[in-house]
């Protein structure tokens, strides 16, 4: 358990900017720094067997209750982005319903551990509904909360726990020549398997959701991606062998208390097991359970634990933060990369010219497509308002399937509000959005991706430290459970996701980080990204805002070939000519209400049109793009 | 009856406390966006200072707050600008994670240099009542809520009169538009710390005579004041108060009817309850998530 965790999920999150890209995964498999964590895995588990030393048996035990509990809480804090300050609490929990349940029912503490896992998955998953509409700081105090909560009822409910008296467990039954095996090979079991299903979830289509939640939540939900589901799960999964553990623990340690069980400081040695260690990489939490417990247990023998391990503890809390914010591996990480990548030259700035569209160009102006009569997308009467601003105020349209529509209207006419409330980041106040016949107003925004509504944002919103691959598979066409398990690394999601980015000519960049890309580049991976979701109308947000003109053209060819393939279009955008040549019909939003509608030649005469960008006294000598 | 409007008075009384204390937490998080869970262990700090002048020189615990509030105040300054001021740009999480850090750290040191044991400041008026017909009203209790109201009140004063006042409301609201009309946000951001900071001093001096605590007590502070913080909605000044008045009367209402063991369980609950039914709080306001902000 060392920094060299280098496997192939630390590789693909840490590719750093200038990093070249190559589609070698299995590179780093092969790395000599392979070599560290493996030998270290056969050393911890021949230890026991060569050395009868029961001070570094116990520590290595009580490393190995820490390490489940930070690869567990990587699931929900290094993946997902939440915070947790009560996941000590899952042990406790654990240890106590063993305890409980040996007392009670009796049978060998053995038979409860798992049954102490499913109990503490199963109230992870009802902390997670609470915390469904919770974001960012709401949370950690949930947390907070449910750790006391429920210390406080082990501490009043005599009757189930025996209060502060607490629960003493039988004694082992095998040969003291065994010493601690049984606990310390059964924990090591444990904490294979979580770290199995912690590099499970960041292979698969579920990792990328959580992640992607980390990176921007609401972004998330426009991409399919069911935030409350995923949520939940993510709490249910950070928790389940982490209350194994905690069943081991309390047999191991036999006394079963409130303070001891339910104390804080587990929680901190757990967080700082993690933050030192490295968020969101899969050996990171143990490297740090193992550092921090050697320090816990040095503290307490030189210098007698109380106030020395609070001191330590929050020191190297607000240590970390302050000068080691991505930890151990991730740091380490950076510093090889940037050594094996110097003077190299970053990818992000190649000129775009010469990918061709396999030939696509040529054939991506195809005859005017066919735009049948039914509206895909109709608007009635939506408003909202800002406090005393009508962003939007009553605006009603409807988008023909098979078109391009273009939106226009002067700066503060409530585009980008309109689209908000379409997409359902917004709730409208009133007034009703038909989708496919269907009405989708009140539904959430996954709910509206699922349906086939994907929109891109006029600041884009990539998952910024997720490469540009991962970006394009987090999205979630449908909900059901074996796409969440799908695998997102390579396999068939994958494979779809590298021909999107084909599609847009961003292939090569695959593995860059989304941050590291231009914002044009970023525009090209965001419209990638929402056609994962195969959508039937694509809404853009100035998509030719702010890059340069030759991009401007091949979005343009982009959305003509795009639409000839039956996809509806929904376009907000500020150039005129880039609008007037490729949108039919052109809808007109002033004051948030739809002044005016139809071709582009009779918009560019409408009276009213004029009036709304220019006042009333100005006439244009010529037409726009004329 | 008399059991229920003497749990009710002394409900009220402790939540102006609890107001004042609150009070410092919210605005912390109004203008930074920082939980500051060191919170309860600053007031515990400052309890500590109050009970060794009450011990050194006598000095009475509701007078030691004119020691205590700029005492309190330049030590949230220099600590701001030390430790949070750095990670001012990172993301939310790191200064939760920072804050509780400074409070275990506090509480160690807090530890070695008082103990950990049980302390109380017991003034003489610790002891005695005001008997108003069948109500026994404490009199510390009394006065450590008209104390709390007073120095509520004059916060409530500087944040609407003063400029200053101005400057942290604008910078809560809208920093960059605070920042386009020559406020300067971070220095705004250090001095609200310093006055937070400097909140949780005088109602530590407060609390140091209404309860016993220890250096272990700041988790249960922290917990009461983020339940009242949740309550009322996260960064509302008048929310933080309506939720401290609240919790004040539940907690004396659960100790009342229900027993004092079960006390502490009210502000967790008042969590749980709020984030199912009501996530912004009773005064919370959802704001406009505009898409350039972002």
């Amino acid at each position: 358990m060392t920094d060299a965790g280098t496997t192939a999920v630390a590789e693909g999150t840490l590719k750093g900017g200038g990093a070249p890209p190559s589609r070698a995964p299995s590179k780093a498999l092969r790395s000599p720094w392979t070599a560290v964590p493996a030998a270290a895995i056969l050393l911890v588990a021949v230890y026991p067997v060569l050395s009868d030393d029961l001070y570094y048996q116990n520590m290595i035990i009580l490393s190995m209750v820490f390490a489940i509990g930070a690869v567990g809480l990587n699931i929900i804090t290094g993946y997902a982005g939440y915070i947790s300050l009560g996941q000590g609490a899952f042990i406790g929990l654990g240890a106590y319903t063993v305890g409980i349940c040996v007392t009670d029912i009796g049978g060998s503490p053995w038979v409860w551990v798992p049954v102490a896992g499913l109990l503490s998955g199963a109230i992870a998953a009802l902390l997670g509904v609470v915390a469904m509409r919770a974001r960012g700081h709401a949370f950690v105090i949930l947390t907070i909360a449910f750790l006391f909560l429920v210390q406080l009822l082990a501490t009043n409910w005599d009757e189930l726990t025996n209060g502060t008296g607490g629960i003493t467990l039988p004694l082992p039954t095998w040969s003291v020549d065994y010493q601690y095996w049984p606990f310390y090979y059964a924990l090591m079991g444990l904490l294979a398997v979580s770290l199995l299903a912690s590099w499970w979830i960041r292979r698969n289509k579920f990792g990328m959701g959580l992640i992607a939640i980390r990176e921007d939540e609401d972004k998330a939900a426009t991409v399919g991606v069911s935030t409350p589901t995923y949520k939940i799960l993510a709490f249910a999964a950070s928790a389940v062998f982490v209350g194994m553990a905690g069943g081991v623990y309390g047999y191991y340690i036999a006394f079963i208390d409130p303070l001891g069980m339910f104390n804080i400081l587990l929680s901190v040695q757990i967080i700082l097991s993690l933050l030192l260690g490295g968020r969101a990489t899969l050996w990171g939490p143990v490297l740090g359970a193992f550092i921090i417990e050697w320090l816990n247990e040095t503290s307490n023998n030189e210098f007698g634990g109380g106030n020395t391990r609070l001191l330590i503890f929050g020191g190297l809390l607000a240590l970390v933060v302050l000068f080691l914010p991505q930890g151990i591996i991730p740091t380490a990480h950076r510093w090889i990369e940037r050594w094996r990548t110097r003077g190299q030259a970053g990818l992000a700035g190649e000129r775009l010219a010469g990918i061709d569209l396999d030939g696509r160009a040529a054939a991506a102006t195809p005859a005017a497509p066919a735009t049948s009569a039914k509206p895909l997308l109709e608007v009635n009467g939506l408003e909202r308002r800002f406090g005393g601003v009508r962003a939007v105020d009553g605006a009603s349209f409807a988008v023909p399937e098979g078109s391009i529509t273009a939106l226009i209207g002067p700066n503060g006419s409530g585009k980008t509000t309109l689209f908000n409330l379409i997409g359902g980041t917004m709730a409208a106040q009133a007034g009703e959005v038909r989708f496919d016949g269907q009405r989708i107003d009140g539904k959430p925004p996954w709910r509206r991706a699922h349906l086939g509504l994907g929109r891109t944002f006029q600041i884009t919103r990539l998952f910024r430290e997720m490469t540009v691959l991962e970006n394009v598979v987090a999205p979630l066409r449908e909900f059901h459970l074996g796409l969440l398990g799908a695998n997102a690394v390579s396999g068939r999601e994958a494979e779809r996701a590298e021909e999107l980015l084909d599609f847009v000519g961003m292939r090569k960049y695959a593995d860059v980080r989304a941050s590291a890309l231009s914002f044009g580049q970023q525009k090209l991976v965001e419209l990638a990204q929402i056609l994962m979701l195969d959508p039937k109308l694509i809404m853009l947000d100035e998509p030719a805002g702010g890059i340069n003109p030759m991009l401007i053209e091949r979005i343009g060819e982009m959305i003509r070939e795009l639409n000839a393939r039956g996809k509806t279009f929904l376009i907000v955008e500020h150039n005129m000519p880039f609008v007037l040549g490729l949108c039919n019909p052109v809808l007109v939003l002033a004051r948030g209400q739809t002044i005016a509608s139809g071709t582009p030649d009779e918009i560019q005469r409408d009276p009213k049109v004029l009036d709304a960008y220019l006042g009333e006294d100005f006439r244009l000598e010529q037409p726009v793009g004329a | 009856m008399t059991e229920f409007l003497q749990a009710l008075i002394l409900g009220l009384l402790i939540g102006g406390v609890y107001a004042l204390l609150a009070s410092g937490l919210t605005l912390i998080f109004g203008v930074m966006n920082v939980i500051n869970i060191a919170h309860g262990a600053f007031l515990i700090l400052a309890a500590f200072i109050t009970w060794s002048l009450w011990r050194a020189i006598g000095l009475d615990p509701l007078l030691a707050i004119v020691v205590l509030t700029p005492l309190m105040f330049t030590f949230g300054w220099l600590l701001y600008n030390a430790t949070i001021r750095p990670i001012r740009k990172a993301p939310p999480a790191a200064s939760v994670l920072l804050t509780f850090g400074l409070a275990l750290f506090l509480e160690g040191i807090m530890g070695v240099i008082w103990g950990n044991t049980s302390h109380s400041v017991r003034p003489s008026y610790a002891n005695e009542s005001f008997q108003i017909g069948e109500l026994f009203l404490p009199k510390a209790q009394v006065y450590g809520g008209l104390v709390a109201i007073v120095v509520l009140t004059s916060l409530y004063l500087v944040l609407t009169r003063s400029w200053l006042g101005r400057a942290i409301r604008a910078s809560a609201v809208n920093p960059q538009g605070a920042e386009l009309v020559g406020v300067n946000v971070a220095s705004v951001a250090a001095l609200t710390f310093a006055i937070g900071v400097a909140s949780a001093g005088a109602g530590g001096a407060i609390a140091s005579v209404l309860y016993p605590f220890l250096p272990g007590s700041h988790y249960q502070w922290i917990a009461r004041l983020l339940g009242i913080i949740v309550l009322g909605g996260m960064g509302s000044l008048p929310g933080a108060a309506i939720g401290a008045l609240c919790l004040g009367v539940a907690e004396l209402m659960t100790v009342t009817y229900i027993g004092p063991e079960w006390a502490t369980g009210v502000p967790y609950l008042f969590v749980f309850i709020v984030l199912l039914l009501r996530p912004q709080g009773i005064l919370g306001t959802r704001l406009r998530q505009d898409v350039a902000t972002t």
